[in-house]
């Protein structure tokens, strides 16, 4: 019987940290959360050179979906290479590890080589294009990893019955097996998104500017964007929580609600679709 | 039919989520015998076993009524203590799965975590355990070897000793040698019939011919319900239902 | 013999590729990742080499980073650096390792997946907003309970970080757990061994190498953390006094390339000193990741029957 009591002690204990993550978060939010009654929400679709945030709020999304559309054809093709194609063998490995690897750079690093090699020796310039190729290669390593993981829930029984029936390789990856998986590539990619969505060392250099007279007309232009604006604000300009708290709670929200749809994607599809429900 | 009871079940349901596994099995079970369940794949007859040392619970969305006494003692009252329940009644699983420890190793885990000895005791224990499951000559040389380097029929013994060795008083077997050739199954089964001198063994087959190898006692599940329990010879021979009868003579399974 | 196997297989796979056009396509997207790593290291070295040449080992033992005076010394900065990032771990580590055995084997299973989601959602936050709840509330705090004029300190820095890493380290520690297979865990129950005597006795030797490899990939995210450091950590470039003063301000490497890539001149040495700096975070980061890896691919955990 002591034993038990013994037990319920050492998990109490294991338990405090848990609770202390959970504090964390809900103080997170609660700090967020108490500044909204001071955010005056026409900002949002006011022009900045007036005050607002409005060409900040387009500057993110156009950022996040230029980046999307650079790093998601890629990390998919990519990720059907390594599921569907892919030798075991020495080359491979070196892939496999590059992949890990690019996740393990730090964005500041990112920025300084957008910088040199996109900014300078492409010669883009400080524009919206070198923020998409920048954050596309930080985005690159989560739509790969995520679209794998999707690519081999779908079971064999799906690919070899398409071949059987006489489908090419390609062919049978294409009509049968991606379909299946397009949930959890889709999620992989909002995943991206919300990675990046709120990232401001990789475009410090190479992408943003603090004020723009109105939005960018062509991807060679400067963009604001919400996180850029953020930090310059505190760090450089020293502006008071009260004037900066609208672009924080934006910038929130935007990332909350990425990461909360890819989350929300993730366990709907899982139950929707039954082959994955046996995986536990 | 069996007075002398080790396991009395009385009215057992278990339901997993909204599929009720288990509908009202009752039966009782003769202390230091072999019972074998026997029962198409689906029919319950794991759940019946890990029902009798309280392991169902550790899978979600389990749920159990009815009573299962063990001496006399019901397991799924309150005051249980599940740990020392879990003692007495020693498992043996389908696959063999020994600890990624040495083979010394996986037989003291029950002796330390139980604190039943300690130094020289323990020693003592881990051979009398590997004698008992005939595994002794064959490893006493390389004690501190991986237990993974045994074979499977080696690895499936050493399980035994292994659950011999916390001294328990009845040993459950879920289909033992379902992942092992035929020269392994057979030393298993002389196993299960000597241990049956000493101890009270459950054994869960879907393969008709170890039944009637190695059991006193035989009951036939079928979707959940108990169809048939007598002594293994009459079950065989003369089966009182119609579906113990097709399911004997291979109509099914 | 992986090696010899790898250069006869490499133009083989290249005819192959060539003979298969979509393959050859899902290829080259693949070696993506490959290809921008290297230009990564050959961008990073090129832009860097005029500070490796006139600076030397001075990049790294340099005890003095003044700009106006042209002194590149990354001593304190990278003091700083680890300063904070050890600090950081040193919260976190235990936090999330436990965390981690919670929700895995403890925590009921009808609340496993909503924890885990929090935990998921924490992570999401991007690093300004952690500045920005560092600045208007940590800081001030910190300077309040201890006394301090300015609450920009390394101890902030630290907290910050930690609850930064605290995720990367709940989840990658997390899976590990849950990789131990479900055999060894009956197993022990069915011995009768208490879930906290499974927890201790089997699944937490089984997954030890995986925690290493989440706190390497923690130390991994902690060093090259950039904003939310730069904003709460002071930015003093001068090693504390004493070294382990956490009340300090420090300077991290990663804050220093932030604030100054804006003003440094292509070309100069300031602009050639910052991309060695970034240089040596890369190496780090990378060298991190790699070992990582490499402990979580050889598991110890086998099956115990080939069937």
């Amino acid at each position: 019987m002591s034993g038990q009591t013994g037990e319920k002690v050492i998990f109490a204990i294991l338990g405090v940290p848990m609770l202390i993550c959970i504090l964390i978060f809900l103080w997170i939010l609660s700090l967020l959360l108490t500044g909204i009654g001071t955010v005056r929400w026409e900002l949002f679709t006011m022009s900045a050179l007036r005050g607002g945030m409005l060409e900040m709020i387009v500057g993110t999304i156009y950022l996040l979906l230029g980046a999307a559309a650079v790093a998601g054809p890629i990390g998919v093709l990519a990720a059907i290479y390594l599921v569907e194609y892919a030798p075991s063998g020495g080359l491979t490995r070196i892939i496999d590890q590059a992949i890990n690897n690019l996740a393990g750079v730090p964005s500041i690093v990112i920025g300084l080589f957008g910088y040199t090699f996109f900014c300078r020796h492409l010669g883009l310039g400080v524009s919206l294009a070198a923020g998409w190729l920048t954050l596309a290669l930080m985005m690159l390593p989560i739509v790969i990893r995520g679209s794998e993981e999707a690519l081999r829930m779908v079971p064999a029984s799906f690919r070899e019955a398409a071949l059987a029936l006489g489908a090419t390789r390609w062919k049978a990856i294409s009509s049968t097996i991606l379909p299946a998986a397009a949930p959890g590539v889709v999620t992989s990619v909002i995943l991206g998104m919300a990675r990046v969505a709120g990232e401001t060392a990789a475009i410090l250099f190479t992408s943003c500017v603090l004020i723009t007279r109105g939005l960018p007309k062509t991807p060679f232009e400067p963009v604001m964007a919400l996180s850029y604006n953020l930090f310059v604000q505190i760090v450089a300009l020293g502006a008071p929580a009260q004037r900066v708290f609208g672009i924080t709670l934006v910038l929130f929200m935007i990332v909350t609600s990425l990461s909360l749809s890819a989350i929300l994607l993730r366990s709907y599809y899982r139950l929707r679709q039954p082959w994955l429900r046996m995986k536990g | 039919m069996v007075n002398d009871a080790k396991v009395d079940i009385r009215n057992l349901n278990v339901w997993f989520g909204d599929n009720h596994v288990l509908k009202d099995v009752s039966f009782k079970i003769r202390e230091k015998a072999v019972t074998a369940i026997m029962g198409p794949s689906g029919c319950g007859k794991t759940t019946l076993i890990r029902a009798i040392n309280r392991m169902n619970e550790l899978i979600c969305g389990c749920r159990t009524s009815g009573e299962v006494y063990i001496n006399g003692h019901n397991i799924y009252d309150g005051n249980i203590n599940v740990y020392e329940l879990r003692r007495k009644v020693g498992m043996v699983f389908q696959k063999p799965n020994p600890f990624p420890k040495s083979i010394y190793e996986n037989v003291a885990f029950g002796p330390r975590i139980h604190k039943m000895a300690n130094g020289r005791e323990i020693d003592e224990i881990v051979e009398r355990s590997l004698r008992e499951a005939a595994l002794w000559d064959e490893v006493k040389d390389r004690l501190q070897d991986s237990a993974f380097n045994l074979s499977g029929g080696q690895q499936q013994r050493l399980c035994i000793a292994r659950a011999l060795a916390v001294k328990p008083e009845i040993i459950l077997m879920d289909e033992p040698c379902s992942a092992l050739d035929p020269a392994a199954t057979t030393k298993i089964e002389a196993l299960i019939r000597r241990l049956s001198k000493r101890y009270t063994v459950i054994i869960v087959t879907h393969n008709l011919q170890q039944a009637a190898r190695v059991s006193d006692f035989t009951a036939f599940l079928y979707e959940g319900r108990l169809i048939e329990y007598s002594d293994t010879k009459s079950v065989f021979e003369n089966p009182r239902s119609e579906l113990t009868k097709n399911y004997i003579a291979g109509k099914f399974g | 013999m992986e090696t010899r196997s790898f250069k006869k297989g490499l133009p083989k796979l290249f005819m192959h590729l060539r003979s298969q056009p979509i393959e050859f396509v899902l290829f080259l997207c693949a070696s993506f990742s490959v290809v921008i790593l290297l230009l990564m290291l050959l961008f990073v070295v090129m832009e860097g080499s005029l500070a490796f040449t006139r600076l030397g080992t001075q990049l790294i033992l340099g005890q003095m980073w003044k700009t106006n005076s042209d002194l590149y010394g990354g001593f304190p900065l990278i003091y700083g650096s680890l300063m904070v990032v050890s600090g950081a771990l040193l919260i976190s580590i235990p936090l999330g390792i436990c965390t981690s055995i919670f929700i895995a084997e403890i925590l009921p299973f009808q609340l496993r997946d909503p924890i885990k989601s929090v935990i998921e959602l924490l992570a999401s936050i991007p690093s300004v907003i952690y500045g920005f709840i560092g600045v208007t509330f940590l800081a001030p705090l910190i300077a309040s309970i201890f006394g301090l004029q300015s609450g920009a300190t390394a101890f902030t820095a630290s907290l910050i970080l930690a609850i930064m890493v605290l995720p990367t380290i709940v989840g990658v520690s997390g899976e590990t757990i849950s990789a131990v297979p479900i055999e060894y865990k009956e197993a022990a129950l069915a011995l009768g061994a208490s879930k906290w005597q499974t927890i201790r006795n089997v699944i937490l030797p089984l997954s030890k190498s995986g925690m290493l490899a989440s706190v390497m990939l923690g130390f991994g995210r902690a060093i090259g953390e950039t904003v939310a450091v730069l904003m709460v950590a002071g930015n003093v470039a001068m090693v504390p006094t004493p070294p382990w003063n956490y009340l300090a301000p420090v300077y991290p490497v990663t804050a220093v390339i932030a604030m100054q890539m804006g003003e440094a001149a292509v070309g100069s040495l300031e602009y050639s000193a910052l991309f060695g700096l970034g240089l040596i975070l890369f190496i780090i980061t990378f060298a991190v990741n790699t070992i990582a890896d490499v402990i979580v691919r050889r598991r110890p955990v086998g099956r115990s029957v080939q069937l």
